[in-house]
């Protein structure tokens, strides 16, 4: 009797413990928390991506999708309705940013992923759309383009997109200046400087009239 | 022997294969991508050009400048006591103690914004507080505060403010006159009282 563990005594113990084992397990796979978006990149493949410059559509390619060459891209306007509505490319969908991971346009770009289309990110210029992209990059939506230069760009030729080709003004992250020499060139104490703080009006007060008699 | 033991020994086989199955755990913690789109729509996670002249004309402490432009650029050109962290070196241990320090406003610039976009998104991705993008990069910072062009004579008094600042950080950053602001604000500030005025008769 000593010798029998405890459970070969009363082998219901067992089938007990057992089943007690299995709902816990049951219970945790249940309740098992998952979010609702997970990053398929890591830090590191989004440094790569973005150092690669491939996501990018450059805005004499928008050319052919405007004409219907090409009809397998959507055009996804993030700015805000009002912006949206005061002018947009043509066929574009206005999605603002702040609607982008919703539960319904998350389910729109996936169900756009399996078909195969591309989706063509834009904002008024390229920063604005550049971190939405980023994060559906992230994501794994590996459809989803930006694009260089924005709505503001895309006003200004809207005509003649498809000569834009050697237009290299949207490229940014160019200096404009030669900074060294520029900082430099300035440094002589200006003399239109001076002039300007010359030209500052000066206020004068009015002087206050003698002693005053009487009040009230 | 009981069946009830082998089964159960059955049992935490397959689930110890379940492990198998489960994430793989980053030795790095990260935001929700909703978090992370939310805060990139915030407009409060870039400084003006004027923000960081003032920062550091101040010499504000809590100021951490980061450039992330390569190293040759910023070998020719860099911003005073800026810190070279390339785009692509971003996560790179080397650079790893200078980000999410306590109490440090990390503000990232590069020639326009881009760049310093991209190491925003990442480094915000990885929960690093306390980071910023100057606007408009150092295109911006030529424009507007080395070479600060007149506001027009119908501008408020806010802008003409902003211009005589600009005018100032200009000098004070291409070293034109380094002694010149101090000497200046020391012989203006004369406060002058005003002479009162005779006694005067009457009154309530």
């Amino acid at each position: 009797m000593p010798n029998k563990h405890v459970h070969e005594v009363n082998p219901k113990r067992t089938v007990i413990t057992m089943v007690l084992f299995v709902v816990i397990i049951v219970i945790g796979l249940v309740t098992l928390k998952s979010p609702r978006l997970t990053y398929t990149l890591t830090p590191l493949q989004t440094l790569n991506l973005v150092s690669s410059n491939s996501g990018s559509v450059y805005p004499y390619q928008l050319d052919a999708v405007l004409k219907g060459t090409i009809d397998t891209v959507i055009l996804i306007d993030i700015r805000n309705k009002f912006e949206y509505s005061k002018g947009h490319i043509d066929g574009a969908e206005n999605i603002s940013a702040y609607d982008l991971t919703n539960k319904e346009n998350i389910k729109r770009l996936k169900d756009l992923k399996k078909e195969g289309m591309a989706v063509i990110l834009y904002g008024n210029n390229q920063l604005e759309a550049n971190g939405p992209w980023m994060v559906f990059r992230q994501l794994g939506f590996d459809n989803v383009k930006l694009l260089l230069g924005g709505y503001q760009y895309y006003t200004l030729h809207k005509n003649d997109l498809a000569k834009t080709k050697d237009d290299k003004s949207y490229i940014l992250m160019q200096p404009d200046y030669n900074y060294s020499e520029v900082a430099k060139a300035t440094a002589s104490p200006g003399s239109d400087i001076k002039k300007e703080t010359k030209k500052a009006p000066v206020i004068k007060r009015k002087k206050k009239t003698k002693a005053t008699a009487g009040g009230c | 022997m009981n069946k009830n033991y082998l089964f159960l020994a059955i049992l935490m086989i397959i689930l110890a294969g379940g492990l198998l199955i489960l994430p793989e755990r980053t030795n790095y913690t990260q935001i929700n991508p909703e978090d992370l789109l939310w805060d990139i729509i915030q407009p409060s996670r870039y400084v003006t050009t004027d923000q960081v002249a003032k920062m550091l004309i101040e010499q504000d402490p809590t100021l951490e400048l980061i450039d992330v432009r390569c190293a040759k650029e910023y070998d020719k050109f860099a911003l005073p006591n800026a810190i070279n962290i390339p785009l692509d070196s971003i996560l790179s241990p080397n650079y790893s103690d200078y980000l999410g320090i306590e109490d440090m406003n990390a503000i990232f610039y590069c020639n326009d914004d881009i760049l310093a976009d991209q190491a925003w998104v990442i480094a915000k991705r990885m929960d690093i507080s306390r980071i910023y993008i100057m606007k408009g990069g150092l295109n911006c910072w030529i424009k507007t505060i080395i070479q600060p062009t007149p506001p027009p004579e119908t501008a408020s008094g806010d802008e003409f403010d902003q211009y005589d600042f600009r005018k100032g950080a200009s000098m004070y950053f291409t070293g034109a006159s380094i002694s010149a602001p101090k000497s200046d604000s020391k012989s203006q500030v004369t406060i002058k009282r005003k002479k009162k005025t005779k006694a005067t008769a009457g009154g309530c």
